[in-house]
């Protein structure tokens, strides 16, 4: 069982062999593998029943009067093109405007939310990683997180209005900037904190500014790191409602924002126009989460545990 | 940093680039705590609101010396939201504790198929809140897949209205909360606890201790730091609960479900009276500030432990 343990996961197997040599009760072994299905089943049944109703023609969302449904027995397409804007047949409603725009929102204003938290959070990690420069800024940025955003956004909601940023992508991406720049900098801090600093002295030795050093070498070097800490605040972003719901209004409404009006007096709630919009946002993030599995323990816990 | 490269000269270059790194950063923390604060605190002793046609600034003609902050000692709402606030923590945190430990003491040792059920177990606490709100909003539908269970399981047909029941309705958001971040503490807690010395544990077998002594005499004292940060990650987030809660159920029926974020929020877009909105806000930065001092000693202790 050696060497098959997964590269990213916290693992015994490679630290401590003889633990995995340990007798193990087949009884203790069945015991196991049933809590953990039926965690997975737990896990699970949430998620697949969003995807079963986002692919479920009208007649099969509620039960009403009828057997419930758990998975499509007619699969159709036609909740995603009902809310792409396509006439679908069976349903009479049309929406006054379609997720296009919503999901350019939440991408532009999440991608560049984290250009904003990356860009300050990396050059302020290694301003204080190097040279000890704002000493303040751990406690201030652990701080911002601590704050409810609801307990703050009176004055956000005045000035944003104030500079004309209500309703804006940018005005969103400006303060998801702000509300990430605290696990951005935590992530890129102790990854520059563990970064050996012999090639950056080496370059030193050779005549390099230090400025070149951290643009020339640094920065190149820390390449993946870099990538998964972008990664993990782009999903937080991307995860935003309660901003969204506060500044935007019509023009620049999130997904999140934009799912929860999907409702129609005429039909009630529409479960599988808002099932499919559910998994278009939900995609992303999770395949990204998995993607940087072993750096997520270390973001969570803003760099007090590196697993 | 080597002594050949502690001349003064680079030592100056790095303070000056250091200061000049993390200035964006400062001038962010700055932007959205200082100003903020001090309007806030203006705001907060007046009757000020949006539509009363004034300009934030001329808040002082609405002076209401301090009727804010003795409203708010006598707000019935408000305490009732904040007692629920407490209950959901006190039921959510140590049930997300006790599930995650549980989960993560499986993951332990190496097993076919870890790695699969671990990324799977992952999954949650990476979808986007606002959709995972929505998730539980279909399964505890009157005619939705709960109830279907349930009726497999009673053997008769079972519709309870979960979401417009106030005790039910609370239990859910509840349910909600627990399927999202169990993940969380099972992550944070494996993390922690594949990093317990097993030379320990093998020696405490070996002079003839079972199982539960060796999880309570060494295993919980080594994770205790660990276990202290992820307590107090979910302590504060859960405080924050908004997205999932009000796309379930608003807040309600009635104000059944209503916790701070959702009462702050509604105060604030129906009621705008942001004037009393800011005293609240303020009110509770206080308090959380106090719990941040304390939550940032923890952290710093924890960092100076390898994990």
């Amino acid at each position: 069982m050696e060497g098959r343990g997964h590269p990213f996961l916290p693992s015994a197997s490679k630290r401590h062999q003889q633990s995995s040599q340990m007798k193990r009760s087949i009884p203790f072994e069945i015991f196991r593998y049933a809590a953990i299905l039926a965690a997975i089943a737990v896990t699970l049944v949430p998620i697949l029943w969003m995807v079963s109703m986002a692919f479920k023609p009208i007649g099969e969302w509620s039960a009403t009067g009828a057997e419930l449904t758990w998975w499509p027995k007619h699969p159709t397409l036609a909740n995603f093109q009902f809310v792409f804007g396509e006439s679908a047949n069976d349903l009479i409603v049309a929406l006054d405007h379609t997720a296009l725009k919503p999901i350019l929102s939440s991408l532009l204003s999440a991608v560049f939310g984290t250009v904003i938290a990356m860009s300050a959070g990396t050059a302020a990690a290694y301003g204080l990683s190097r040279f000890g420069s704002g000493q303040n800024l751990p406690l201030a940025l652990i701080q911002l997180r601590l704050f409810p955003p609801m307990a703050v956004m009176i004055p956000v909601m005045i000035m944003w209005s104030f500079l004309n940023f209500n309703d804006s992508w940018w005005g969103l991406a400006l303060i998801y900037g702000i509300v990430t720049l605290p696990f951005a900098f935590w992530l890129m801090k102790t990854f520059f904190d563990d970064m050996p600093r012999e090639i950056e002295e080496a370059a030193l030795v050779e005549g390099c500014s230090r400025l070149r050093v951290f643009t020339r070498i640094t920065l190149p070097m820390m390449r993946a790191p870099l990538a998964s800490a972008a990664l993990f605040v782009f999903i937080l972003n991307w995860s935003d409602y309660l901003i969204a719901l506060l500044l935007t209004t019509r023009e620049w409404v999130t997904i999140p924002v934009y799912m929860a009006s999907l409702s129609s007096s005429m039909t009630g709630q529409l479960y599988g126009a808002k099932a499919a919009l559910g998994l278009i946002a939900a995609v992303p993030p999770v395949i990204m989460g998995i993607a940087i599995q072993r750096h997520l323990v270390r973001g969570l816990t803003f760099g007090a545990l590196k697993q | 940093m080597s002594t050949a490269l502690a001349t003064p000269a680079l030592r100056d270059e790095g303070a000056r680039l250091g200061f000049r790194l993390t200035l964006p950063a400062q001038i962010l923390v700055l932007f959205i705590s200082a100003f903020p604060l001090l309007m806030q605190l203006y705001i907060s002793v007046t009757d000020w609101s949006p539509l009363s046609g004034l300009g934030w600034w001329n808040a002082w003609e609405m002076w209401n010396s301090f009727a804010n902050y003795t409203d708010l000692a006598a707000d019935g709402r408000f305490w009732s939201a904040l007692k629920r606030t407490v209950i959901v923590m006190v039921v959510c945190v140590p049930a997300e504790f006790l599930l995650g430990l549980a989960l993560a003491t499986l993951f332990a040792d190496d097993f076919p198929g870890k790695r699969i059920f671990y990324s799977i177990l992952l999954m949650p606490m990476m979808v986007v809140p606002a959709v995972a709100g929505y998730m539980f909003f279909m399964l505890f539908q009157s005619g939705g897949p709960v109830n279907d269970i349930l009726s497999a399981i009673m053997g008769g047909p079972v519709t309870i209205a979960w979401l417009s029941d106030p005790t039910l309705a609370l239990i859910a958001v509840m349910i909600a909360d627990i399927w999202q971040w169990t993940p969380l503490m099972f992550l944070i807690l494996l993390a922690g606890l594949v990093g317990v010395p097993q030379d320990q544990i093998k020696a405490a077998t070996l002079l003839g201790a079972n199982p539960w002594q060796r999880f309570t005499s060494i295993v919980l004292p080594k994770m205790k730091t660990i276990i202290i940060i992820a307590l107090a990650i979910r302590v504060i987030e859960n405080f924050k609960i908004f997205d999932t809660l009000y796309i379930m159920t608003g807040g309600g029926p009635g104000v059944a479900t209503e916790t701070i974020s959702v009462y702050i929020y509604k105060v604030t877009t129906q009621d705008l009276i942001w004037g009393y909105v800011a005293a609240i806000a303020l009110a509770i930065l206080v308090v959380l500030s106090i719990v941040a001092v304390f939550a940032m000693k923890c952290m710093a202790r924890a960092r100076q432990v390898p994990a």
